[in-house]
């Protein structure tokens, strides 16, 4: 109601002024007693006339801040009051900062923020009534560029800032942050405190920090000047001295349980009541007087903690190091030597116990290994599956530690499989090369994937075989494990031993995804062969059928396989074909031959097998049935028409090589099918005689038992045909480099060729020269004249 | 809630809230003290005059107000356009020269932008293409140039004289 009768009076400083001091005190001091609308409204309504007032009054207008410049358009009022603002907010603030300079430390910090609650709500009060003049006069000085000029709630900020909170020596602002870091100190120290008055303390703080570029922007420059500096100094000081002091009275794994609790507790000092911002320094800070600083001692407890199995501190030294940039170096470096020194004496455990029980012979019943048949033992001669177990046992150890303390760290996981490497390829066992590894695991998938296997379940299997894997995965010479799994798998396939054919398959599989097609090539094959050879039978038998009269028809299965995917030898020795076979020999021959004409079929007589029914001796009404090799049954099916003959006579009959005879006849012996008389087995002058007595409790007798010389020899055979496949490798390796490269050096082509060969084995210096040599000779390569050690490719 | 305003004749209009902050005075104020269950004077503005510029707001109560800094410049080139005025911000500005005048006083008073821009827009579409003896003529304005000051005004604004 003033107001209205407002236009009358003359408006000018003296008239309105005094009027709104008034009001604007009323809001600083007792805005809690309450505003009504119409205070504030006639506030508004006199500034409001005020500014617009200056057509009426032309020539009397105050100039505004700053001077004019010739080409502004009309004048606009205001200067007068926002100087007059400015000045009553100076003289509000210096009677504040009397009084708060009596004040200390917790009783600071509560009137300060206080009184800054007030200040600031306050101050948005003006800054809406003022906001006539902010849309104007305040606006206009802006546009033109008046850096000293603000809206009236920055104003109200900046005389804050200027006029109360200082900064540096002996200011409000410095007593403010002294108080502040006690009570952080206080807090640390385990006190509990009133977070929010340094909550608020943030706050006003960080709405000190004005953009003096742009009134409309806010930085943090004050906030990290005046607090974060000085906190992170002191908190850095203070952890300085805690950690030195805990360390040197407590120890390790009490420390890294003090240092992560503490560093839990001040990244929640964050979100409590400091800026976000904060946030990476503090925390940087911490670690570094927390972690950092006490790396070497912290690393060095890493052993012992490995050595007794500690999960859970060497997770929480895991979460510590990781921190700080290069705190894992060192672990992963020991981690690595340990799992290898754990490999190895695992390694060295089974090494040394599976020779004793083997010698005794017996307590091993349950394993249907080759090696309990084999008997005999040296040293370093172990179960596969005790040393495959073994290696598994502590692969399956660190790579767990790996998953839960270290989080899956890749570094740590390539420590593992650095040591694993290390274990699986040199350890006791392998003492003669790295060979040995590989062929006791293929020899363990052999048991595995033969019938007879203790692992009934298919996913049982499965999870064996994946577990192999994982140890094939680190063997260096995987031409080793696949020549004896080549053989492995000729001979289930040739004897029909192997349990599953999905199991086969799926290990096949496994093998391709982890060394590439050309790996398995040949056992795909040989698989193949098998399918192919159903269907020849199949198409045999059903023409004998067609031509012949069943009385004349012999059971007869064969399996046909390209000599280059089957690692089998015709054996030296000879074989003369029984009459009663021989018809069914040339029938099969004829039918072959006819159906792919150019073939040759290579007979390999020596892995065959025979089944024959006894009409001399039965058990009940019932024959019994003899399984036999075919060597066996070419000595057997003689006693058709004498029961009895000489040492010499078999050997001439049968036509097979004394040493394999003398075998074969042995089992027979062994098995009370014939009797010897005159001499031991092979002996000149020893006579056999059937066994016309002959009885068992079983009606099918096995007597196809491998000798157990032969598999000794075997295994150093595929040893030897290793060699000669390697350096094969090696050299077709050069050539192709050589091919491409057409001029190396010694050097470089040393490097390609172990390069390219490393996937399937790790091929030795000497052995690479040895095969330049060889190329040398055959004129593949040449050396350049007069470059040393350079070698050009001949075309 | 409502509000209650009460003009400088003493004639009270009850409005929704929401109409009341279509100004930014109203607004402001409203935030400040809260609910004080009395009207709000509002001694610059006449009742009949209020009762235009409220029409306005309840018309305009569902417009996005936009925010202070970031539409500011999207805001600014629109305002620009005097000729892009809506249909019915058209017809509710078809008032007398007395009445316009009124209005746009309140606007900025209340500090309304959309109508205080409403009210400028109309008059400088008044303006548009008329000589300054027609626009003194229309506005009832007493010529007080001297010939050679008007010549002078004239030189320096050539440029814009036929854009």
């Amino acid at each position: 109601m003033a107001a209205y009768g407002a236009q009358a009076q003359p408006i000018d400083l003296a008239t309105t002024w005094p009027k709104l001091e008034a009001g604007v005190d009323r809001i600083m001091n007792r805005l809690r007693d309450g505003l009504s609308y119409g205070t504030w409204m006639d506030l508004y309504t006199l500034i409001y006339n005020y500014c617009t007032s200056s057509r009426m009054n032309t020539g009397l207008n105050n100039e505004p801040i700053g001077g004019s410049s010739s080409n502004r358009g009309a004048n606009l009022m205001g200067a007068d009051l926002y100087i007059n603002l400015k000045a009553y907010l100076k003289q509000h603030l210096d009677a504040l900062k009397t009084e708060a300079d009596q004040q200390m430390d917790e009783d600071l910090l509560t009137f300060y923020t206080r009184e800054w609650k007030r200040y600031t709500t306050a101050t948005m009060y003006i800054h809406h009534i003022f906001r006539y003049l902010n849309r104007h006069w305040v606006k206009r000085e802006i546009d033109e560029g008046h850096k000293t000029i603000y809206d009236v709630y920055t104003l109200t900020l900046v005389t804050w800032r200027d006029h109360f909170f200082g900064g540096g020596p002996g200011t409000v602002q410095q007593k403010v942050m002294d108080a502040v870091l006690k009570l952080i100190e206080r807090q640390r120290n385990g006190e509990t405190i009133d977070t929010s008055l340094i909550y608020n303390v943030v706050e006003s703080f960080v709405s000190l920090g004005l953009d003096e570029n742009d009134s409309t922007k806010s930085t943090l420059d004050v906030y990290k000047r005046y607090f974060e500096v000085p906190f992170l100094a002191k908190t850095d000081a203070y952890y300085k001295m805690e950690s030195e002091k805990f360390i040197s009275e407590n120890t390790i794994t009490d420390y890294m349980k003090k240092a992560e609790a503490r560093l839990a507790e001040e990244d929640h000092r964050v979100q409590m009541y400091l800026h976000s911002s904060t946030q990476k320094g503090l925390i940087l800070t911490c670690e570094t007087v927390l972690i950092k600083n006490h790396t070497g001692p912290i690393q060095e407890e890493f052993q012992n903690l490995l050595d007794q199995d500690k999960v859970e501190d060497l997770s929480r030294m895991y979460g510590l190091l990781c921190r700080v940039p290069e705190g894992l170096e060192k672990l992963r470096l020991i981690f690595e030597v340990h799992v290898r020194k754990q490999g190895l004496s695992a390694v060295e455990k089974v090494a040394g116990s599976s020779a004793a029980p083997v010698n005794e012979e017996g307590d091993e019943d349950d394993e249907p290994t080759p090696k309990k048949k084999t008997k005999k033992s040296a040293a370093g001669d172990v179960d596969p599956k005790v040393y495959v177990d073994a290696l598994l046992a502590v692969h399956r150890k660190f790579s767990a530690l790996v998953d839960e303390a270290f989080k899956g760290e890749a570094g740590f996981g390539a420590s593992l499989d650095k040591a694993c490497r290390e274990f699986v390829n040199r350890n006791k066992v392998c003492k003669e090369g790295s060979s040995k590894s590989p062929e006791l695991l293929a020899k363990h998938c052999d048991s595995l994937l033969k019938k007879n296997s203790k692992l009934t379940e298919e996913h049982e299997v499965e999870d064996v075989l994946n577990s192999v894997m994982t140890i094939f995965k680190y063997v260096e010479d995987k031409d080793v494990f696949q020549k004896f799994y080549q053989k492995s798998l000729a001979k289930r396939l040739v004897h029909g031993s192997s349990a599953s054919e999905d199991m086969e398959e799926s290990m096949i599989n496994k093998l391709k995804d982890a060394c590439g097609f050309e790996f398995t090539n040949k056992l795909s094959r040989m698989f193949q062969d098998v399918t192919l050879s159903k269907d020849i039978n199949d198409q045999f038998r059903e023409q004998m059928s067609r031509t012949h009269e069943k009385d004349d028809l012999t059971d007869f299965h064969i399996l046909v396989g390209g000599t280059a995917s089957w690692p089998l030898h015709a054996s030296p020795s000879g074989f003369n074909i029984p009459s009663e076979l021989l018809k069914t020999y040339e029938r099969f021959q004829n039918f072959y031959n006819h159906k792919y004409s150019g073939r040759k079929l290579n007979w390999l007589f020596h892995l065959g097998k025979a089944e024959l029914k006894t009409n001399y001796v039965k058990l009940g009404k019932s024959p019994y049935t003899l399984i036999v090799t075919n060597y066996q049954m070419g000595v057997l099916l003689q006693y058709n028409a004498a029961t009895t003959y000489t040492w010499e006579e078999l050997l001439n009959s049968t036509g097979v090589a004394p040493e394999q005879l003398a075998g074969q006849i042995g089992t027979l012996v062994k098995g009370k099918i014939l009797t010897v008389e005159g001499g031991k087995v092979g002996e000149a002058g020893s006579r056999y005689e059937l066994n016309m007595g002959f009885k068992s409790k079983k009606l099918r007798i096995k007597l196809d038992q491998p000798v157990k010389a032969e598999q000794k020899a075997e295994a150093d055979d595929t040893h030897k045909t290793i060699e000669e496949d390697r350096k094969m490798l090696i050299q077709a390796a050069i050539v192709r480099i050589m091919k491409t490269r057409k001029v190396m050096n010694h050097q470089t082509l040393m490097g390609e060729v172990i390069s390219q060969l490393n996937a399937r084995f790790k091929p030795k210096v000497p052995d690479i020269k040895k095969c330049i040599d060889i190329l040398l000779e055959k004129e593949y390569i040449e050396r350049m004249e007069g470059q040393k050690d350079m070698f050009s490719y001949v075309a | 809630m409502p509000v209650v305003l009460q003009a400088s004749d003493n004639q009270q209009f009850t409005i929704e809230k929401a109409v009341a902050e279509r100004s930014m005075l109203l607004k402001n104020m409203l935030e400040d003290v809260g609910e004080a269950g009395e009207p709000i004077p509002l001694p610059n503005v006449a009742g009949s005059i209020l009762k235009k510029v409220i029409e306005y707001c309840e018309h305009h109560k569902e417009d996005p107000v936009p925010s202070a800094e970031e539409d500011k410049d999207a805001f600014e080139s629109s305002r620009r356009k005097a000729d892009d005025i809506d249909e019915w911000d058209a017809q509710f500005i078809k008032v007398g020269n007395e009445e316009l005048f009124e209005i746009i006083l309140a606007a900025n008073y209340l500090d309304i932008k959309p109508l205080l821009d409403l009210g400028c827009k109309t008059v400088a579409n008044m303006i548009k293409g008329k000589t300054p003896e027609q626009i003194r003529e229309m506005f009832n304005i007493e010529n007080d140039f001297t010939p050679e000051e008007e010549d002078q005004i004239r030189r320096e604004n050539e440029w814009a004289a036929d854009a």
